[in-house]
């Protein structure tokens, strides 16, 4: 009954850590924040994303041809042209008065707009005026004497071939703000939730309520139970955010390669459950030295500036993720949850590396366990603040 | 095997918690040194000692809190592990229950972390609060409580898991008379039910009431264990309780050979006699002072036993 009962503990604590966050009125208040923020991004990103759109009105043949050009033309800058055929210049002019089409195109003779249009309208004046010019010239050298076919291959001489250093394609720059949003996150919620297992600590270090837990459990049953609880709490709110996420994004039509994105956040999860074991060991030692809340800042302060450290470079991976810096970012535990998600989404990163990160960091987290009971346990019932220097000459002696 | 005289008991009485040469250090003060004693089936024993002489330590050692660096704790002759202190029901100096938890959650949880099951946690939990008068507040935060309700519900805390044995710190401490008879009343059932109980307390009056017997500990040892009424028996000293209007001390007693004030009195004092001096020397002495109110030859109280002690 024994050996059977003790694991018992560690899974009561662990769903006391769960069910009582859950039933928390901020933590319900924050995860809606959160989803609202997100569909607020979704839904304006449908609104104004997908590259910028325009509408054209035509009058006449001659500028309906202009006007299919002018598309041909847009689709190579991203931009979106959406041509509307008018009988007459009233019914175009009455179309620009509310607001249906951008600009309108004349019998291939002249362009009407508005009034002369902001900075965005420019940029469909001078596509217009590109097509028009390129077909005066035609007409041009044909009134010069030239054959059709001399004018044609004149003007379809291939433009300036552009070489990319490093393709982006549509999919990759949805995984790219996929994998930036789920860096940011990440970086969040190691922060909310190691703090929280900080302060979790101090909670019961501070009601004293500890002195009677650790009368019935093993402070590493209380730890690791606390620990586990938290981080399954996290885990499962940022499948909550991911999965309403995806879902919106789908829906409103904002993204064209879900697998891509699923798989990306599949990554972003996998690292959140490596980065929060390897931190919350730590915090729940930064909370166990003091005894009220308001001196757990300080404490945290390290731990803090390390998982800002890991953002920051974590940004900077996703403009270059195969950088020296980043390769070696992304090996280290403290740094690679944040740096390594990018690095797979979107670098050329061998196989290898995330596995060896991956044994790392758990290896890591495996080594700081013990150490962290240790730290804990020996400071947890204690009051005042616990100089950690004190605690560490503990650590080498033997035995005390 | 020995039985308490007097005592209703069905069962013979016997030892089942020790605690042997406890000894503990914090840095350069010695807070144990040597600690021992036993404690019976069904005994209620008072744990009494000025502040800083080792009784928290000594509670927080047998719970597991705090380990001794020398000596144990033997539960029915085996040594405490784990297992069996789940069995222990403990109540700390410094009261601990999570401030934002619902009463009965909080109950149920901990009667969890003893080893009950769920339904069994529940229902233990229930009865608990409702034997120690809280019934009507298991939906509210511990935090929404009275701190005489809060008290009651950390005693529920150490008793939802029937404990084998109950070991408080200072259960008195903070509670109004009422509380203080509901808390009297339920380590009495406790008792009589054979669960052992070890509580300190500062209020000595209230421990010679509640306990028949009581371990006295100062500067990290004891110096006195038994039944109160047996230490009583030892205490060698002759002492009288006496009362004379209208006389000024130094007018009679502070004048009398072989007589030694203990406890100075309003109008009078108790006084310990030496050597040959008898008590009605001291009858004749204040009746030629003054008008004498009261004369009796009294039992040292549980102070002047300990005070003894602390000199011996």
């Amino acid at each position: 009954m024994k050996p059977e009962s003790d694991e018992g503990a560690y899974w009561i604590v662990a769903r006391r850590e769960f069910v009582e966050r859950l039933h928390d009125r901020g933590f319900q208040i924050s995860t809606a924040v959160t989803l609202l923020i997100l569909l607020g991004f979704i839904v304006a990103a449908s609104l104004f994303g997908g590259g910028t759109r325009f509408d054209l009105g035509v009058v006449g043949d001659g500028a309906r041809t202009t006007g299919e050009e002018v598309v041909a033309a847009a689709k190579l800058l991203d931009v979106t042209v959406t041509v509307h055929g008018y009988a007459s210049v009233a019914a175009a002019e009455a179309a620009l008065k509310d607001g249906t089409v951008d600009a309108a195109i004349i019998d291939d003779r002249e362009v009407i707009v508005k009034s002369q249009p902001p900075a965005r309208g420019q940029q469909l004046l001078a596509m217009i005026q590109a097509v028009t010019a390129r077909e005066r010239a035609g007409s041009a050298l044909q009134g010069a004497g030239l054959t059709e076919e001399q004018v044609t291959t004149a003007l379809s001489s291939s433009p300036l071939p552009i070489h990319e250093l490093r393709p982006l394609d549509q999919r990759q720059r949805e995984e790219n703000a996929v994998v930036f949003v789920g860096v940011l996150a990440l970086y969040g919620q190691l922060f909310a939730y190691g703090y929280w297992v900080a302060a979790g600590v101090v909670e019961e270090k501070s009601s004293r309520v500890v002195e009677v837990l650790l009368s019935t459990i093993r402070p590493s049953q209380l730890l690791r139970g606390k620990i586990l609880g938290i981080g399954t709490l996290g885990l499962c709110q940022l499948l909550l955010i991911a999965a309403v996420g995806l879902t919106a994004a789908q829906l409103a039509g904002v993204l064209g390669f879900p697998a891509g994105a699923a798989t990306a956040i599949g990554w972003v999860l996998f690292w959140f459950v490596l980065g929060f074991f390897f931190y919350s060991t730590l915090f729940a030692v930064a909370g166990s030295i003091v005894s009220r809340q308001e001196d757990l800042q300080a404490t945290m302060t390290p731990l803090s500036l390390l998982i800002i450290a890991a953002f920051l470079v974590g940004i900077t991976s996703l403009e270059s993720p195969d950088s020296t810096l980043a390769l070696v970012a992304s090996l280290l535990p403290p740094t690679a949850p944040l740096v390594m998600p990018s690095r797979i989404v979107l670098g050329q990163t061998p196989v290898w590396q995330p596995i060896l990160s991956a044994l790392l960091s758990v290896a890591a987290t495996a080594a700081l366990v013990p150490f962290a009971v240790r730290m804990y346990s020996r400071a947890v019932l204690r009051s005042g603040r616990v100089k950690i220097r004190e605690l560490l000459r503990a650590e080498r002696r033997p035995s005390s | 095997m020995r039985a308490f005289p007097g005592s209703e008991r069905r069962y013979p009485v016997r030892t089942v918690l020790e605690l042997i040469d406890l000894t503990r250090r914090f840095g350069d003060v010695v807070a144990l040194d040597g600690v021992s004693f036993e404690v019976a089936e069904g005994e209620m024993v008072g744990f009494v000692g000025p502040n800083g002489a080792g009784k928290t330590t000594a509670m927080r050692i047998a719970l597991g809190v705090l380990e001794a660096d020398r000596g144990e704790v033997r539960w029915r002759g085996k040594p405490v592990d784990v297992g069996v202190r789940r069995r222990f029901g403990y109540m700390p100096e410094e009261r601990g229950l999570y401030q934002k938890m619902h009463v009965l959650d909080q109950l149920v949880y901990l009667a969890r972390l003893h080893g009950l099951t769920p339904q069994d946690a529940k229902a233990s939990a229930e009865r608990t609060l409702h034997v120690l008068g809280v019934a009507d507040r298991v939906r509210d935060r511990v935090e929404a409580l009275s701190l005489g309700n809060q008290q009651r519900v950390q005693l529920a805390a150490a008793l939802v898991h029937r404990p084998e044995v109950l070991v408080l710190d200072e259960p008195f401490a903070g509670l109004d008379p009422v509380g203080a008879d509901v808390l009297a009343g339920v380590l009495r059932e406790q008792a009589a039910a054979g669960v052992p109980v070890v509580f300190s307390s500062h209020q000595l009056d209230l421990v010679e009431r509640l306990c028949e017997s009581v371990a006295l500990i100062h500067k990290g040892r004891i110096v006195a264990r038994g039944r109160i009424g047996d230490l009583r028996a030892a205490d060698p000293r002759r002492l009288v309780r006496i009362e004379v209007a209208g006389a000024a001390p130094e007018d009679w007693y502070a004048r009398l050979p072989g007589a030694r004030v203990v406890d100075p009195l309003p109008d009078g004092a108790i006084l310990e006699l030496f050597g040959s001096i008898r008590e009605r020397d001291v009858l004749d002495a204040a009746r030629a002072a003054g008008d004498v109110r009261h004369f009796s030859v009294v039992q040292p109280s549980l102070s002047e036993i300990f005070r003894g002690a602390v000199q011996a």
